[in-house]
């Protein structure tokens, strides 16, 4: 009875991912580590990465919901508020974190910031600039590794 | 192999003709250095009696065209060796290099070296290394033949590692005609070198030697003329030198690479000459095998005074010593002991050599980190001593209680300690999450282990024969005899004072008893290396420990006690540590004079404890203490200070977990108002809440400066072996903090299920642990504690039939919808639902009234006030967070409606309901545990700030959604347990029920108030203050003589011995959750017998429980 130790919480949380799924993401929790999720992520239409499939991995700290949950990108992508190891620039991810919210809500979240990157608030200077200096290159950029990592999985 | 059968058919007749005792190895060496030629070996012999090295290596190897010769033979056959006198020697000339040219044949002619230049950029004091000989020999002046077989040999010794060569020991070969080529490769090796040399400046402190080498004279013409006409064999005592002590002395075998009669005297001082040490790293650094770089070494070669090079060691003994010399640590003196007279190639020389080593390895009294993530060295620099204990074999006089290779080798060796015929128990190990994201994972108190799991892992030793320690007179309690003792424990384990601490030996160290007078006994920690001539003491390592002992037993009183004892600031090796009495404004000038830049504060005692017990220990210290003897002050809530300085000022300062780790993650790190001051002891109480060592808790408590430090705690491991872990990091015992020692000599051996990694814990615990149990005897055999008895009673209901009714009902509900489960394939995906199916079983044993659902919808008064409320408070804070009326109509129609919205955080329909003044519902304890403060926070959903003060509790009506007063009727449970209670009035006797579900306790209050039976309640909801009021009314007061308690508000730490009646409503998955319960009433200062009740509904899943707990259990 592995999953006796989990919080009810994340055992509710991971059963209503599983059978609602919200659309364009799904999360499923590792066999051996119920606090671990792979995730994938549509990218968001009319973004430059629409037609991307983009994995991601989501830890859910021994504090969780007290503490946000660890969420990276394992898909490499080209975005102004995500570092080249994955790492998301996500107020609610930080100090904005609420217990309120919840997994489903945080893959919502970063679903929408493919859909709106925010050069003013970067975590990788690089793209930012690119963004701000040249918006039409870089998301021709951003389509580009689309399709270059984002594409056959 | 037919050559071996060859060979003794030779060794017979050898032994024939010389007698038998001839050793075999001998024959067999002069049989391969004579070829075969049996006359030439009988000569030998004759010529030599008993003389040959019995360690020769033969080894054969063909060479060019099919001609055997040993692989040893270019240094037997070199022609020149140059060599520098001042190593290891005493007294050798400055400036002045013999030369010793040797022809094969034996005959000895003055050499001359013309120019010997040395390179200067390799005389630092680490030039020891170098020994760059770029001179040209002057080839006149040689008559040696030339002989074609060493310069091969040569050409094949240093090919393979020219370019890691710069030793001295291949200039050797520089016959002249191969000198062009070996002085080229040596200018190259030489400026290879130099670079290397300033790469690693590695002091080497070599007193004797240094001060000649760091005055090369460069134009000098070094030359010697070693006459054979008047030499003076050199003789007498190697002389004391305050640096360097003797370790001892071993009979080592010489080989002699020259010839010759009357070279060696009886006791005559020969001087080594080491290869470079740059050579050795650099090839440790190219080579992958250790022994490989041994082998490509060059040889340890000895010479005399009077004739310069007699001879060298055997590999085994360079191999070994020159890794050691090299170190700087090391050094050695040798003579000879009754030499061969005649000398002939590859002879044995006994050499007496004697053993130094440096006083700097002695790391006396300085606690050294030890760090396994750095890249390894090889074994012996490391471990000079070591190695050199190994070499001489010299015996421990008091053996490790571990060492790193017992534990190292996976054989099942070595009795460490009692041979216990103990299973293994096992704990799951921490699961750790995969990938970057890893966290280390906790499981919860539903996994924690047993007490006899917990007794078997760390030991609990049933009688301890300790001194007992009279408790100071501030102290207003009686101690029992075992906790005299642990005072005294306490008192001793606190002292930094090496002489007066325990006597035992610390477990990784080894008492070595060495040759020389002024150090007669050595300590060397077989862990790291490190050597002292300080006696280790198990205590010494870290000053506190863990008071272990069972839950009951009182540890707080001892604590106390401890306190009062000693009442210190700071560290008091600032101070004389024997004035008892702290002078204030001293300590005040002295700390703004010698630390000025710091500015640290100097604090007393710190308190760290969970929330529930602060106030509990505020009490006891003021009720157990003499008035004025202890200042105190709790640092929690509203009223917090910043200054440092004013947190310093009384002797003991009372904090939660929740505060320290809230300061140390606010500040950075180090600049929280805790970690600003050096205490001078730091108690952490229910030790086991760090027991994440990466929590943020955890790392706080790691963080703080303390003098002292103290875990107390009934369970030291609770889930894991890790456990253990964190508070060995908290208390700071080298090598375990480290994680690399922890998991490789405990945590991984112990995964694997070797059982050694158990009695290291025991033996790592034996000194810093003080664990007694409840069953603990003392010396005389007599139970350390006696605590009146208790009785645990099951109480049996049986429902009646209305409710067994709907209890049948709301089972077959339940099992319907299992079953679609099970039929779905579908019941892990559905944990949760299943659960809660089976909360409600277990719910409506207590009453059916906590599952019901439905009921009237007009009862709710007071709700359009709350409306009102709402929307006023709306209009208070302000427009921007203004709530819409509309909102609010509709929360309060849900309510009204008994539409239960499910929490945000948990998820689950709330328990003890609030709403916020943004009309937000939520459960109160998931509201107040996602606030980092107290007092308040903000709003989960929207971000509003919210405080304590101001949230309304949700109509509790509204927990059942019937009119429970109206429709009042009582459970069997409830029944049984008022007709307990209505008999307890009469004997005066307190009483405390416990239950999970707080609504239950809700449901009790009806009948209570009803019989008018006084009760208090004890839960969740209740801020500190009110608990330390309601914990006080209950103890002292007489009219309130039940307590109502919620499990988890009130399982741990409370000391509730008021009460000698437990009711325990409900039975719990985890047993030991129970037992923590049982144990606040029946423990140190209960004077009456105690009865625990526990309540089961007959034929119902709480039966099935009860299994499920004994399985447990």
């Amino acid at each position: 009875m592995a999953n006796s130790n989990l919080p009810r919480r994340i055992i509710k949380e991971t059963q209503r991912l599983l059978s609602e799924p919200a659309p364009g993401i799904s999360a499923s929790p590792s066999e051996d580590n119920m606090r671990y999720f792979n995730v994938m992520i549509l990218g968001p239409t009319q973004s430059p990465y629409e037609g991307g499939v983009f994995k991601l991995e989501l830890f859910l700290p021994e504090e969780y919901p007290m503490a946000a949950p660890k969420v990276r990108f394992l898909t490499k992508i080209y975005h102004p508020n995500i570092d080249k190891l994955g790492r998301i620039c996500l107020d609610i991810l930080k100090d904005k974190w609420s217990p309120a919210l919840q997994i489903r809500t945080v893959l919502l979240s970063i679903q929408a910031l493919l859909s709106a990157p925010n050069p003013d608030d970067p975590l990788s200077d690089n793209i930012a600039k690119h963004w701000k200096t040249n918006e039409a290159e870089a998301v021709e950029t951003a389509k580009e590794w689309t399709r270059l990592y984002a594409s056959g999985a | 192999m037919s050559y071996l059968d060859e060979w003794s058919e030779w060794r017979e007749k050898i032994r024939s003709v010389l007698g038998s005792e001839i050793p075999e190895s001998d024959i067999t060496a002069a049989l391969s250095r004579y070829d075969g030629n049996l006359n030439a070996v009988i000569n030998l012999f004759l010529d030599s009696p008993g003389a040959f090295g019995r360690s020769v290596n033969v080894t054969r190897t063909s060479l060019g065209g099919g001609v055997r010769v040993k692989t040893e033979a270019p240094d037997v056959a070199s022609g020149l060796h140059l060599f520098d006198g001042g190593k290891g020697g005493v007294g050798f000339d400055d400036g002045k290099k013999s030369v010793v040219s040797e022809s094969l044949d034996g005959s000895f002619s003055n050499v001359k070296v013309k120019e010997e230049k040395w390179d200067e950029s390799g005389f630092g004091d680490e030039s020891k290394a170098l020994v760059p000989y770029r001179g040209c020999v002057d080839s006149s002046s040689f008559s040696c033949p030339i002989d074609p077989v060493p310069i091969s040999c040569v050409k094949l010794e240093t090919t393979p590692v020219s370019c890691v060569r710069p030793d001295a020991t291949a200039s050797p070969y520089a016959k002249p005609a191969t000198a062009p080529v070996i002085s080229s490769v040596m200018t190259e090796t030489a400026a290879f070198s130099t670079e290397k040399t300033e790469k690693a400046q590695i002091p080497r402190v070599k007193p004797e030697w240094a001060p000649n080498r760091l005055k090369p004279d460069t134009n000098s013409d070094r030359r010697i003329q070693l006459c054979r006409s008047e030499p003076e064999a050199e003789k007498g005592d190697f002389p004391e030198e305050r640096d360097w002590f003797l370790v001892g002395r071993a009979a080592i075998p010489g080989l002699s690479t020259t010839k010759g009669r009357n070279k060696l005297e009886d006791d005559e001082i020969v001087h080594f000459n080491f290869p470079s040490g740059d050579a050795w790293e650099t090839r440790i650094q190219y080579r992958s095998s250790w022994k490989a770089a041994c082998a490509a070494s060059g040889f340890v070669r000895f010479s005399t005074k009077r004739y310069g090079e007699i001879g060298r060691l055997s590999r085994e003994w360079a191999a070994c010593l020159v890794p050691l010399v090299n170190s700087s640590k090391v050094k050695v003196h040798g003579r000879c002991i009754a030499p061969p007279r005649v000398l002939s190639l590859l002879q044995e020389i006994p050499l007496y050599v004697s053993f130094y080593i440096h006083s700097s390895i002695f790391s006396n009294g300085v606690t050294s980190s030890w760090n396994l993530d750095a890249p390894s060295q090889s074994e012996s620099i490391s471990r000079p001593l070591l190695t050199l204990f190994k070499l001489l074999k010299m015996k421990a006089f008091q053996k490790a209680e571990f060492t790193p290779d017992e534990l190292g080798s996976k054989k099942r060796c070595l009795d460490l300690n009692d041979g216990s015929d103990e299973s293994l128990p096992m704990l799951p190990p921490a699961k750790r999450g995969k990938g970057c994201l890893a966290h280390s994972e906790q499981t919860d108190d539903e996994q924690a282990i047993t007490e006899s799991t917990l007794n078997k892992l760390v030991g609990s030793v049933d009688t301890y024969d300790l001194k007992e320690m009279e408790p100071p007179s501030a102290l207003l309690c009686d101690l029992r005899p075992y906790q005299k003792q642990a005072l005294y424990w306490m008192t001793e384990s606190e002292k930094g004072d090496v002489q007066q601490a325990a006597k035992t030996l610390h477990p990784c160290w080894e008492k070595y008893h060495i040759e020389d007078k002024r150090a007669s006994a050595v300590y060397l920690n077989v862990f790291s290396g490190e050597v002292t001539t300080q006696f280790p003491s198990a205590t010494q390592a870290a000053r506190g420990g863990i008071l272990a002992d069972a839950m009951g037993l009182g540890k707080t009183v001892m604590t106390i006690a401890l306190i009062l004892a000693k009442t210190f600031k700071g560290s008091p090796e600032d101070l004389a540590v024997d004035a008892g009495v702290w002078d204030k404004t001293k300590a005040t000038k002295e700390r703004r004079t010698s630390h000025n830049f710091t500015r640290r504060v100097k604090g007393g005692t710190l308190i760290v404890c969970p929330m529930a017990l602060l106030g509990q220990w505020k009490d006891e210290l003021e009720t157990h203490s003499r008035q004025g003897s202890l200042s105190i002050s709790v640092h929690y809530g509203g009223d917090k200070t910043n200054d440092p300085t004013v947190l310093s000022e009384p002797d003991v300062v009372l904090t939660t977990y929740g505060v320290l780790s809230t300061a140390y993650k606010s500040n950075s790190q180090k600049e929280s108002i805790f970690h600003k001051v050096d205490w001078y002891r730091v108690v952490l109480d229910e030790a086991h809440t760090i027991k994440a060592s990466k929590t943020q808790v955890a790392q706080a408590a790691f963080a703080l400066t303390s003098y002292c430090r103290w875990c107390l705690t009934g369970t030291p491991l609770q889930n894991s072996l890790e456990d253990l872990y964190s508070l060995l990091c908290f208390l700071h015992v080298e090598p375990w903090c480290n994680w690399a020692w922890w998991n490789k000599l405990i945590q991984k051996p112990y995964e694997i299920g070797d059982e050694r990694a158990i009695r290291l814990v025991k033996a790592i615990l034996r000194s810093m642990m003080l664990r007694r149990t409840k069953e603990s005897r003392d010396k005389d055999g007599r139970p350390i504690l006696v605590l009146p008895p208790a009785d645990i009673q099951i109480v049996e209901c049986e429902q009646s039939e209305a409710e067994r009714d709907f209890y049948e009902a709301l089972f077959r509900k339940s099992k319907v919808k299992f079953d679609q489960f099970v039929a779905q394939g579908k019941v892990l995906h559905n944990y949760a639902s299943i659960l809660e199916l089976l909360l409600r079983l277990r719910q409506c044993c207590n009453h059916p009234f906590l599952v019901m659902s439905g009921g009237d919808n007009n009862k709710y008064a007071d709700l359009s006030l709350l409306a009102q409320r709402f929307l006023e408070d709306g209009l208070n804070t302000g427009s921007s967070n203004k709530i819409s009326s509309a909102y609010v109509e509709e929360v309060v129609d849900e309510i009204r409606r008994g539409e239960a919205t499910e929490c945000p955080i948990c998820l689950e329909a709330p328990d003890d309901p609030i709403l916020t003044q943004c009309a937000h519902r939520m459960c109160r304890e998931c509201l107040f545990s996602s606030w980092r403060c107290q007092s308040g926070g903000p709003c989960p959903i929207c971000r509003n700030k919210l405080s304590r003060a101001d949230l309304i509790t949700c109509p509790s009506e509204n927990r059942f959604r019937v009119d429970i007063e109206k429709n009042w009727t009582e459970s069997a449970k409830i029944s049984k347990l008022i007709e307990c209670l209505v008999k307890l009035r009469k004997t005066g006797e307190k009483s405390i029920i416990f239950s999970q579900w707080t609504s239950f306790l809700d449901l009790l209050e009806i009948p209570l108030i009803t019989m008018k039976i006084g009760f208090l309640r004890f839960d969740g909801k209740l801020v500190q203050k009110q608990r330390e009021k309601v914990l006080k009314e209950f103890t002292e007061g007489t009219e309130k003589m039940v307590l109502l308690m919620s499990l988890k508000a009130g399982g741990v730490g409370l000391n509730l011995t008021a009460a000698s009646n437990v009711f325990l409503m409900d039975p719990w998955w985890n047993p030991a959750v129970e037992e923590q319960a049982i144990m606040r009433i029946h423990r140190f200062g209960q004077k009456l017998r105690v009865i625990v009740r526990r309540f089961i509904v007959k034929e119902t899943v709480e039966e099935r429980m009860q299994q499920v707990q004994a399985r447990r259990g």
